[in-house]
């Protein structure tokens, strides 16, 4: 069994070199679309064969690299990765087969896409953090490159601001990692990144960043936090998101919602959640992950009412949406915890269906602005019956699997932080008022003469779109296959805040 | 034997509603045969399992669903007396209703996509039905929400209809929000009671968490604030569903549907949701504290004024509407007030009598409210329009629906003759209704709601005889050529008359089946059952008085005209304006806190903070800017002289084998 | 002579190249200037060589006379060029790469 995971990231790579170097758009496709499927197959068999009772790693594999500071090339999969990698398989073939009709440089642009695949399965497999450092950065480069030759009108601007925001938090984490690793190196005296290794050295991390203002352990603890959420994005560090999202190519949006979001929401379990009970001041941590979180939520939702622009609104509907993720983490319950995992796996599912139905509908329409939009419905049938389906998922529609993880939070953070989640429930009318109000205006009522005769989205843009809706309801009524993956690495998590706030349920 | 096919109840219709999805366009009707046969064959089970348990069987079934550490959430089907009422009904007014779709849709070119909805409708409502716990109620209540806001927004291309579709589910919404707030917290209650040991509180084998019989049993142990909080917020949410106020905007406006779809959904069975919460929720709600009203728990205090309240408040709207269709989508709404107030009153004190008092006037209300609605529809269907001052003299030309609708109406108004017992369905309901506020009143010498059931009680006798005599009386208003619809409309019609006739007979069976419910649930309400109950003759005449009286007025008024009401329906009256325009309930609900507080006030700040203070102020005038100004100063050193550079590196040099010396004490 | 005293003359020489380098515009004098800090160096390679008794030193002086060579051809031909083009040397007149 050793070796599939490197197996799986190396297929994509070399997949992504291979269509790179395709003569046409028919060799390039072909080749992006099979090499994912292999992956995805690759990923099933992991899944298969996860034991999701346990909370260690598993399918562990690790060669040396660099033995002079202690890299090593070392991948394993637990509760936490694992959904994760499936997600990543799951969006990137589906984009692969939304995107058929990509004419402009079809090489280029299949290659980037599997490059993103390459690096966010680095991203959530490698327990170096070295590596995963590599991969972190990997994967900001092809989606630079999507938004800024794919992408609209104001492509250069959205792609250097997406480069710049993710840069800097990145740059801030690496700085937080490297105290980590020569605070190990002082204590142990070996050379090591390794991830578990150094996450356990912050426990008996001390000395002050500013004495008397902030210790080193705090500051590291907020570096790490920043580098992580500015990628979900948390406000207020979120208007990289929606001019990003509203440049960015379709498949491009799909990919950087489902996929690079992720990341942030992966950090924060692997590397924010096992070190926050030792923070030196945990308490104002927790409110302040906690404030981010509700903030995110209410504040994405008002935005996303605010917004003309159909893509825009979805995008602000993700900082909403990644908001619980956020929220759920903050309340260290377990259940709040794998609540917020099942977001994150959840929220990549619908949010795909989300920016794929503005996709069609720019392609169709030629506009997204929601007031020069009407009554699409009358020749967009089968667009309106998936586009409709995503949107009540996302709204949280019982059902559908938006609303177990919200669920899961809501009723959990309770637990911990009652007033936090009072104030998250303010939200859930307005976001559904803001779903339903664009469903209103740009779907349904009468036909806009203007638009002239529009067509219905192409046959493989709906496919994928509806084999997104089958998992969205899939997940929504048998959420077990994933949630208990994360159940017991959630439990894992909490143990250590046992007796932090004085409930453990 | 049928119990063992419960799940088939929810399941069948659930499979016609995909096969409708998908093959409807290719069949006759649209498919209509496909959730006509399901829902008969739903019908068919629950009559079966009816007549299993009755009078004292219960049927409980229940799986896993998904569990996460100590707390399992699971699917199950509870059938108790309060369910298989509701579950009969809902199955036989649904069948009735889908067959007279199959008339009444029959020109509409989408009507598979119809039936696929209502049978999908169908599903959720039997699934909130039968729901032994309080999450599948929940989901079902949504699914059952989404229903809605997809066949009130049935014809999408109007406008209109996808602004009362919106406006239903958003309105709806926030009662939903209450309702999983409440939830959440009587989740975290239970849960700290199960892990506290101290309460030695254990669920049984084969029960979870949020299961009724889990949540009943747990009463005594829950913090009686916070009780007071969870009921009080399934209240909300009773009171989004059910059209109470102040959520009940959205239900007139929801009649931009097609008319079978309001006498399904926004009259006989979702509508009534919320009364079904609260009934079933009822232990929790009797078990609040006694903090303002001695003797009388809190929420049920509540659940009554609202109740009352709405009754009447809905009932003066019914008076001035000249839409058909919102004339009774208002009625609706006052009935579903009145089946509060019992459950308030009633409920304060003879107990779990309240909810056999409600739930009959629940089920009498379905019957000969979906008849009205269906008697509308045929009207409609008729004359074309849905403007009562377009229609009249139509009694010679359309004799069933006249008729029917007739019987309906004194349904409504609860005519009957008291003392031997002889009425229509509406009689019996109403009249224990008005009677257990008065015993209320006696009690707790708060004679409001009293007062509120009786004056409503007029009023609804007054609106729907205006209704009657407006639409089939008097000459007629309208050149149309007008006809009695086909006989697979009418038939339903006749059969929905027979029931709001005759199905008030049943009514002491029904009470003492619907009563032993808990008992059956083994829960002590601890509510003292009150005094055996005398009620004075004039009490018990009143509601009949008030209903004759109503009838006259209209009659007088509308019928013989010795009124020319055209001079008080003048826009000048202020009273008139108020009721005609809804107590500004759409201009305050829809354009003062929908559109300027949220939209323009709300949202625009955000918009404002994102892009001004965020984007402009944040990123572009403090850091890059700072960055930019920076910049300009250093890269004054480039000074192109290769020279300067060369000094500058000579010295870096110079600078690093000091600080050398320094530190290591040595070259 | 020790040790000492070579290094002595090489870091002489040195510093004379670097004056020379900082103070001079012609473009002449600094290649000039350039050279002296080259054979600086070899001075230093030579010596540490014989000192230590280890060829090595003298065999990398070989090769940086040899790269002292090129570098001197390929400056002065820069400069060549530049004077066809500008019709000056003097490095004070030639800063298009200022900011």
């Amino acid at each position: 069994m050793a070796g599939l995971i490197s197996l799986m990231i190396l297929i994509s790579l070399a997949g992504a070199l291979i269509t790179f170097l395709a003569k046409t758009r028919e060799q390039a496709r072909t080749v992006a679309l099979i090499t994912s499927i292999i992956s995805l197959a690759i990923a099933l068999k992991i899944f298969l064969g996860f034991d999701s009772s346990i909370s260690t790693m598993q399918f562990v594999e690790s060669y040396s690299w660099i033995p002079s500071i202690g890299v090593t090339l070392k991948f394993g999969l637990d509760g936490i990765g694992m959904p994760l990698v499936l997600l990543a398989n799951i969006i990137i073939p589906l984009t692969v087969f939304f995107a058929w009709g990509e004419t402009k440089e079809a090489n280029r642009f299949y290659g980037l896409i599997l490059l993103e695949l390459t690096g966010v399965m680095g991203v959530f497999t490698s327990l170096d953090f070295f590596v995963f450092y590599i991969f972190w950065e990997i994967v900001l480069i092809p989606m630079y490159f999507l938004i800024s030759i794919w992408g609209g009108p104001r492509k250069e601007y959205a792609a250097i601001k997406f480069f710049i925001y993710t840069h800097v938090a990145s740059l801030v984490m690496l700085l937080a990692i490297f105290a980590l690793y020569f605070n190990s190196l002082g204590i142990t005296g070996r050379a090591s990144f390794d991830m578990f290794e150094l996450l356990k050295s912050y426990q008996v991390m001390d000395g002050d960043l500013i004495r008397g203002v902030i210790s080193l352990k705090d500051a590291v603890f907020l570096g790490l936090l920043f580098g992580f959420i500015v990628k979900m994005p948390a406000v207020p560090f979120h208007t990289w998101l929606p001019d990003a999202h509203v440049e960015a190519p379709t498949a491009g949006s799909v990919i950087l919602a489902a996929l690079l979001l992720k990341m942030g929401g992966y950090g924060l379990f692997r590397v924010i959640l096992p070190i926050l009970p030792f923070s030196d001041s945990k308490g104002i941590m927790i409110t302040l992950m906690a404030i981010i979180g509700v903030v995110s939520i209410l504040y994405g939702t008002f935005l996303a009412l605010a917004q003309r622009d159909l893509k825009k609104m979805v995008a602000y509907s993700s900082i909403s949406h990644m908001g619980y993720v956020t929220l759920g983490a903050a309340a260290l319950v377990p259940l709040s915890v794998s609540g917020a995992m099942y977001q994150q796996f959840s929220h990549g599912l619908i949010t795909g269906i989300l920016f794929m139905s503005c996709g069609v509908i720019q392609h169709s329409a030629g506009t997204r602005i929601i007031h020069d939009l009407g009554g699409i419905a009358k020749y967009m049938p089968k667009l309106t019956f998936v586009m409709l389906l995503g949107f009540l998922a996302s709204l949280g529609l019982p059902g559908m699997s938006g609303f177990i993880a919200e669920f899961l939070v809501l009723v959990n953070s309770y637990f911990t932080l009652p007033t936090f989640v009072i104030l998250a429930l303010f939200g859930i009318v307005f976001t559904a008022g803001y779903h339903l109000w664009a469903m209103q205006r740009a779907v349904f009522g009468t036909y806009n003469e203007k638009l002239g005769h529009i067509h219905d989205g192409a046959n493989y843009e709906i496919a994928s779109m509806a084999i997104l809706v089958l998992l969205v309801l899939y997940f929504g009524l048998n959420p077990n296959p994933v949630l208990n993956m994360m159940t017991v690495n959630a439990e894992q998590l909490v143990k250590f805040a046992v007796g932090l706030r004085g409930v453990m349920i | 034997m049928f119990s063992d096919f419960a799940a088939l109840i929810v399941l069948l219709p659930v499979i016609a509603f995909v096969l409708t999805l998908f093959l409807g366009k290719k069949l006759p009707h649209g498919g209509a045969y496909l959730p006509i046969a399901a829902i008969a064959g739903s019908f068919i089970i629950s009559a079966g399992i009816f007549l299993e348990i009755y009078p004292e069987g219960i049927v409980q079934q229940s799986i896993p669903w998904f569990s996460s550490g100590s707390s399992t959430m699971n699917m199950g089907i509870l059938i108790d007396p309060l369910a298989i009422v509701m579950l009969l009904m809902v199955t036989f007014v649904s069948l009735l209703i889908h067959i007279y779709a199959v008339g009444y849709m029959s020109h509409d070119p989408a009507k598979s996509r119809y039936f696929a909805e209502t049978s999908l409708f169908t599903a959720a409502m039997l699934s909130v039905i039968l729901s032994d716990n309080i999450l599948q109620f929940f989901i079902s209540w949504e699914v059952v929400g989404v229903c809605s806001f997809l066949l009130i927004g049935f014809w999408y291309h109007k406008p209109s209809a996808a602004a009362a579709a919106k406006k239903a589910f958003l309105v709806t919404r926030i009662g939903d929000v209450l309702f999983l707030a409440g939830i959440v917290m009587l989740y975290v209650e239970l849960a700290r009671i199960i892990e506290n040991p101290a309460n030695a509180f254990e669920i049984g084998s084969g029960n979870f968490i949020l299961q009724f019989k889990t949540m009943f049993e747990a009463i005594p142990l829950i913090d009686k604030t916070q009780l007071t909080y969870i009921t009080l917020l399934f209240f909300g949410g009773a009171v989004g569903k059910s059209g109470q106020f102040p959520l009940h905007g959205w239900l007139p406006d929801a009649m931009e549907g097609p008319t079978t779809v309001s006498a399904l959904i926004h009259a006989a069975t979702m509508v009534t949701a919320g009364v079904y919460l609260v009934a079933r929720t009822f232990p929790m709600f009797a078990a609040t504290p006694d903090t303002i009203s001695h003797g009388v728990p809190d929420a049920l205090l509540v659940v009554a004024y609202i109740g009352g309240f709405t009754a009447l408040f809905a009932a003066t709207m019914g008076l001035v509407m000249n839409d058909i269709k919102r004339v009774l989508a208002y009625s609706t709404v006052s009935q579903l007030g009145y089946m509060m107030l019992a459950l308030g009153t009633a409920g304060a004190v003879l107990g779990s009598k309240a909810v056999g008092i409600s739930m009959f006037h629940l089920i009498s209300h379905a019957f000969f409210k979906a008849l009205l609605f269906l008697c509308a529809g045929s009207v409609i269907h008729a004359v074309g329009t849905n403007d009562i001052r377009e229609m009249g003299g139509l009694f010679s030309k359309m004799k069933i629906t006249a008729v029917t609708m007739f019987i309906a109406a004194l349904s409504l108004a609860g005519i009957g003759i008291p003392f031997l017992n002889i009425g229509t369905a509406g009689f019996f309901s109403k009249d224990m209704i008005i009677e257990g506020a008065f015993e209320y009143g006696e009690v707790t010498g708060d004679m409001i709601p009293y007062a509120f059931a009786v004056i409503a009680a007029l009023l609804t006798s007054i609106y729907i005889f205006r209704l009657w005599f407006m639409a089939f009386t008097g000459k007629p208003r309208s050149e149309r050529h007008s006809h009695e619809s086909p006989s697979v409309m009418t038939i339903p019609l006749m059969i929905l008359a027979v029931l709001a006739l005759f199905f008030g007979f049943s009514h002491t069976g029904f009470y003492g089946y619907v009563e032993s419910n808990f008992e059956l649930m083994g829960v002590d309400l601890g509510v003292h059952e009150g005094e055996p109950f005398h009620p004075s003759v004039i009490v018990i005449l009143l509601p009949v008085i008030v209903g004759v009286v109503g009838f006259l007025i209209a009659y007088l008024i509308y019928n013989k005209r010795i009124l020319d009401m055209s001079k008080i329906i003048s826009s000048q009256n202020p009273l008139y304006k108020l009721l005609y325009n809804r107590y500004y309930e759409p201009k305050i609900g829809a354009d003062l806190i929908g559109v300027k507080l949220t939209h323009d006030v709300a949202a625009q700040t955000g918009e404002f903070i994102d892009r001004k203070i965020i984007d402009g102020l944040v990123i572009d005038t403090i850091i890059s800017s700072t960055i930019f100004k920076i910049g300009e100063v250093i890269r004054k050193m480039q000074t192109g002289v290769v020279q300067n550079y060369a000094s500058i590196t000579i010295l870096g040099v110079a600078l690093l084998l000091v600080l050398l010396r320094l530190e290591f004490g040595g070259i | 002579m020790g040790l000492y005293s070579y290094l002595l003359i090489s870091i002489i020489i040195f510093t004379i190249g670097v004056y020379g380098i900082i103070t001079q515009r012609s473009g002449i004098k600094i290649l000039m200037c350039i050279e002296l800090l080259l054979n600086s160096a070899n001075l230093n390679l030579v010596a540490f060589s014989s000192f230590n008794g280890n060829a090595t030193g003298q065999v990398f002086a070989l090769f940086s006379i040899a790269i002292a060579a090129a570098e001197a051809a390929i400056g002065f031909a820069i400069l060549v060029a530049l004077f066809r083009l500008r019709d000056t040397i003097n490095l004070d007149n030639i800063n298009i790469l200022r900011w």
